[in-house]
């Protein structure tokens, strides 16, 4: 097998066996779905990189060219290049199939073609070893014991880079493995990234999914810090994106003059829904509740409401209950959604909507919330102002994470 | 959902956490944790010596020990915030394998020889609490302790542990008041804190290296940088970042200057001889709060010297082994079970039980083993400094938040002066007559 370790610090030598210089670096182009070697970094020599094309052969730790030492051209650069020691080697990359973050110790390149490609990333101990030059010293130690001593390897087809490296910017990887992963499953690998790597992850992921991924990660302070580091424009996108309630919570942990523009950002609709959920105390119905609440007017018609409905839906966080009100608002009964589609669709929905509805007032606490849900057994219950104006909801789940002790909400513990 | 009226309301931001957040940064941030955390069994036994047998002799070391600290703990401060990255992640992406590997093995010696410091200093505890147990206590303790800090920190709640340990270390605001009860003479006090005294005696340049040693710790870089990254601050927030680290600093070299002061004014000023290597070291030294205590003095330094030891053996192993997997890209976190994160549990675990083996080995010098890990630290704080000052000069790391200039002479300074002090100290062991015994 061929390693990325095999060819640092090797020597190189011209085709005169004239000593050359030492490689410091390999370069590969980012081709699908292996990339290929184009290049090689050296130190010691004038020209500080050449064209793979150069290189004859390479064998125990040296590195032969077709060429004389002082006729070495310089190796053209281009963008979708890659140095593989200075910023993949060491380095944290996604392994895709175990859905975590792993550390490359070595990186395994393979002959195909006459090409010379990156094939797979090493993460095993004796990856570890080879690097430290003691790889011989453990293998014997391993037929000894009678052991056999795998390697750990994983295809470059199922890894994501992430980047880490400032310089590295210009050089937009895709994501696009990591893009098609479940939002839970990305939360979980991002909760393991610095935060630039999140940010590269989420700047990487369309509206939707960024969303629906920063829903995931339950950890406010960590879902701010993401956003803060992406550009205004991108990061209103994504709060568009997510439930009111949601948002409110996010931009709550961030410096408000940041909070302030990122509001003026979004679209007025969105805006004005998390603007008035910013203005309740986070422990209160208010500051708990969402504005995905479905409402129609106490006027409609069974046929008209289930319309009225489907035009909504895509918005709403729970339609298992449709509330009714009067034009001002004013909270004035709730229909199950079973209610609504039994019924015969031309009866107004006031005639046979439950009107004793449980609500309760923007500043109850967070404990009579969950109270009045657990008691009625609600999967949500509306939150309305001293004038019975229906303001939001409140739902089970979102009370749930917030009664229950924080080591049965808390998906993962984590100290560092 | 479709909302009537309500436009142009004036936006009004009842909720907002962060605020909060970068007050408690400044009142209990990682700085202060760290800080604090410093002061643990093998600091107060150093600061305890010091004052015991040299009186207010070291003061001005707490003066050198903190403008020492102070690049230390901001870059890597600095580089938890910007990066968001863990100390010896940054090192293995930056150097490689094999310098990492050197690094992550000297770490392991000497926080195991720090956690050993820390369970021997719960033996001593133990032992002052109840001295009619004799060595029993500490057969006791000591295995509860480990117990007790394995379940603790791996299978409760880190964050709540250490925050109570943090109230208790209010425990040490005693050296203070029995400090001043003391009477001590103040202008020789500050005069000393200012103005350095030096002997050239062996005794001297030990607890001289022990007191530098015990406050500048590689574990304590490790440590706030992880704390610190774990925070998620914004590169925005580094002036709170820094003056959380400037306090927690102040808190570190506040409490040892009382201890050394309450010691001096009291066991140094009365000549009674501490001897590290006597078992009955620590009884003496707890005469040191007799003015305040009186004949509780024993009781009230065992239950600081109990927190303090708790306090830092449940934060070390936890740090190195970290550090470590992080190092090494191996499975890690406090909730995974053995099968998920071997390596994790194994290391983490090995430290504990070796710790507490170590501590309770039958007639051990108890404080000659508390004060061994300043040496040790003190040592390999000239082979880190190197280390940390590459990776926070590198622009590809932290880009614009690279070292300036300040920064880089001042470190300079104190790698010169922790080399002075190494060299010093190694010449005091290979030429024992050269300082005249």
């Amino acid at each position: 097998m061929i390693f990325l370790s095999d060819f640092l610090n090797a020597e190189v030598v011209d085709v005169k066996q004239h000593r050359v210089g030492r490689v410091q670096d390999l370069i590969v182009l980012m081709t699908d779905p292996f990339p290929k070697v184009t290049g090689v970094i050296l130190k010691g020599t004038k020209v500080r990189s050449i064209d793979w094309s150069l290189v004859r052969s390479w064998d125990n730790k040296e590195l032969s060219l077709k060429v004389e030492g002082s006729q070495l051209q310089a190796h053209q650069r281009l963008e979708a290049e890659l140095w593989l020691s200075r910023q993949v080697l060491d380095k944290q990359i996604v392994d895709m199939d175990g859905r975590r973050v792993v550390r490359v110790n070595d990186l395994q390149l393979s002959q195909v073609d006459g090409n010379l490609l990156l094939v797979g990333v090493d993460i095993g101990a004796r990856g570890l070893m080879r690097r430290v030059g003691l790889e011989g010293l453990g293998r014997r130690v391993a037929a000894i014991l009678g052991l056999d001593w795998p390697h750990k390897l994983i295809s470059w087809e199922a890894v994501d880079p992430v980047k880490s490296d400032v310089s590295s910017v210009k050089l937009r990887i895709a994501h696009t493995k990591l893009a098609a992963m479940h939002p839970a499953d990305i939360a979980e690998i991002v909760h393991e990234l610095s935060p630039d790597d999140r940010s590269a992850v989420f700047a990487a992921l369309d509206d939707e999914k960024a969303a629906d991924t920063l829903e995931e990660i339950q950890e406010t302070g960590m879902q701010a810090s993401i956003l803060e580091r992406l550009d205004v424009e991108r990061a209103s996108d994504i709060l568009e994106a997510m439930k009111p309630d949601e948002a409110a919570d996010l931009l709550a942990d961030m410096p408000k003059e940041r909070a302030q523009l990122l509001l003026q950002k979004m679209e007025e609709d969105e805006a004005e829904d998390v603007e008035e959920l910013l203005a309740y105390r986070e422990d209160t119905a208010g500051g708990l509740m969402t504005t995905g609440y479905v409402a129609v007017l106490h006027t409609l018609t069974a046929a008209q409401a289930i319309d009225r409905l489907r035009e909504l839906e895509p918005d709403a966080e729970s339609v298992y209950y449709v509330y009714v009100t009067d034009e001002e608002e004013h909270l004035l009964g709730v229909l199950s959604l079973r209610d609504l589609i039994v019924a015969k669709p031309d009866t107004r929905i006031r005639d046979f909507m439950i009107e004793k509805v449980m609500s309760v007032p923007v500043d109850a606490s967070i404990r009579d919330v969950g109270a009045v849900i657990a008691k009625y057994n609600l999967l949500a219950v509306p939150v309305v102002d001293q004038h019975n104006r229906i303001q939001g909801i409140v739902t089970v789940d979102d009370v749930m994470d917030r009664v229950l002790p924080p080591r049965v909400a808390a998906r993962r513990r984590r100290i560092f | 959902m479709a909302r009537l009226g309500k436009l142009e309301q004036p936006l009004r931001f009842v909720r907002s956490r962060r605020g909060r957040l970068l007050v408690l940064i400044s009142v209990v941030g990682p700085g202060v944790i760290t800080g604090v955390t410093d002061d643990d069994a093998t600091g107060v036994t150093g600061y305890a010596l010091a004052g015991s047998q040299f009186g207010y002799d070291l003061l001005w070391v707490l003066v050198v020990t903190a403008i020492c600290l102070w690049p230390i703990m901001e870059m890597v401060a600095r580089m938890g915030v910007v990066t968001g990255k863990g100390l010896s992640d940054l090192m293995r992406e930056r150097f490689g394998v094999a310098p990492t590997l050197w690094a992550m093995l000297l770490l392991f010696i000497a926080n195991a020889a720090t956690t050993v410091a820390e369970f021997t200093g719960i033996a001593a505890a133990a032992q002052l609490l109840f001295p009619f147990a004799g060595d029993t206590a500490r057969y006791v303790a000591v295995p509860i302790a480990a117990v007790l800090v394995w379940v603790l920190v791996l299978r409760g709640n880190f964050r709540i542990v250490e925050r109570v340990l943090l109230v208790l270390s209010l425990v040490f605001v005693a050296y203070a008041i029995s400090a001043f009860m003391a009477h001590p003479p103040w202008g020789q006090v500050i005069r000393q804190t200012f103005i350095p005294t030096f002997h050239t005696n062996t005794g001297f340049i030990l607890i001289f290296i022990s007191v530098v040693g015990t406050t500048i710790t590689p574990w304590m870089s490790f440590f706030q940088q992880s704390n610190v990254a774990d925070k998620g601050l914004h590169p925005a927030d580094l002036t709170y970042e820094r003056a959380d680290t400037a306090i927690g600093i102040f808190m570190t070299q506040i409490i040892a200057f009382f201890i050394i002061v309450a010691c001096g004014a009291t066991i140094f000023a009365h000549h009674v001889t501490v001897d590290p290597s006597d078992p009955s070291a620590f009884s003496k030294i707890a005469l040191s709060l007799a003015p305040l205590a009186g004949k509780y003095a024993t009781l009230l330094f065992a239950l600081g010297l109990m927190n303090a030891s708790l306090m830092a053996a449940s934060v070390l192993p936890l740090t190195t082994t970290y550090a470590i997997t992080e190092a090494f890209g191996l499975e890690r976190g406090i909730d995974k079970s053995f099968r998920e994160a071997p390596a994790f549990l194994t290391i983490y675990t090995t430290l504990i039980v070796l710790g507490a083996a170590i501590a309770m080995f039958p007639g051990a010098p108890l404080a000659l083993i508390t004060n061994l890990p300043n040496i040790v630290n003190g040592l390999l704080l000239p082979l880190l400094l190197p280390l940390l000052l590459l990776l926070a000069n590198d622009r590809r790391i932290l880009g614009r938040y690279a070292n300036g200039l300040f920064t880089n002479v001042l470190s300079g300074a104190v790698f010169v002066f922790l080399t002075g002090v190494t060299v010093v100290f190694l010449a005091s062991i290979f030429f024992p007559g050269l300082f005249g015994g």
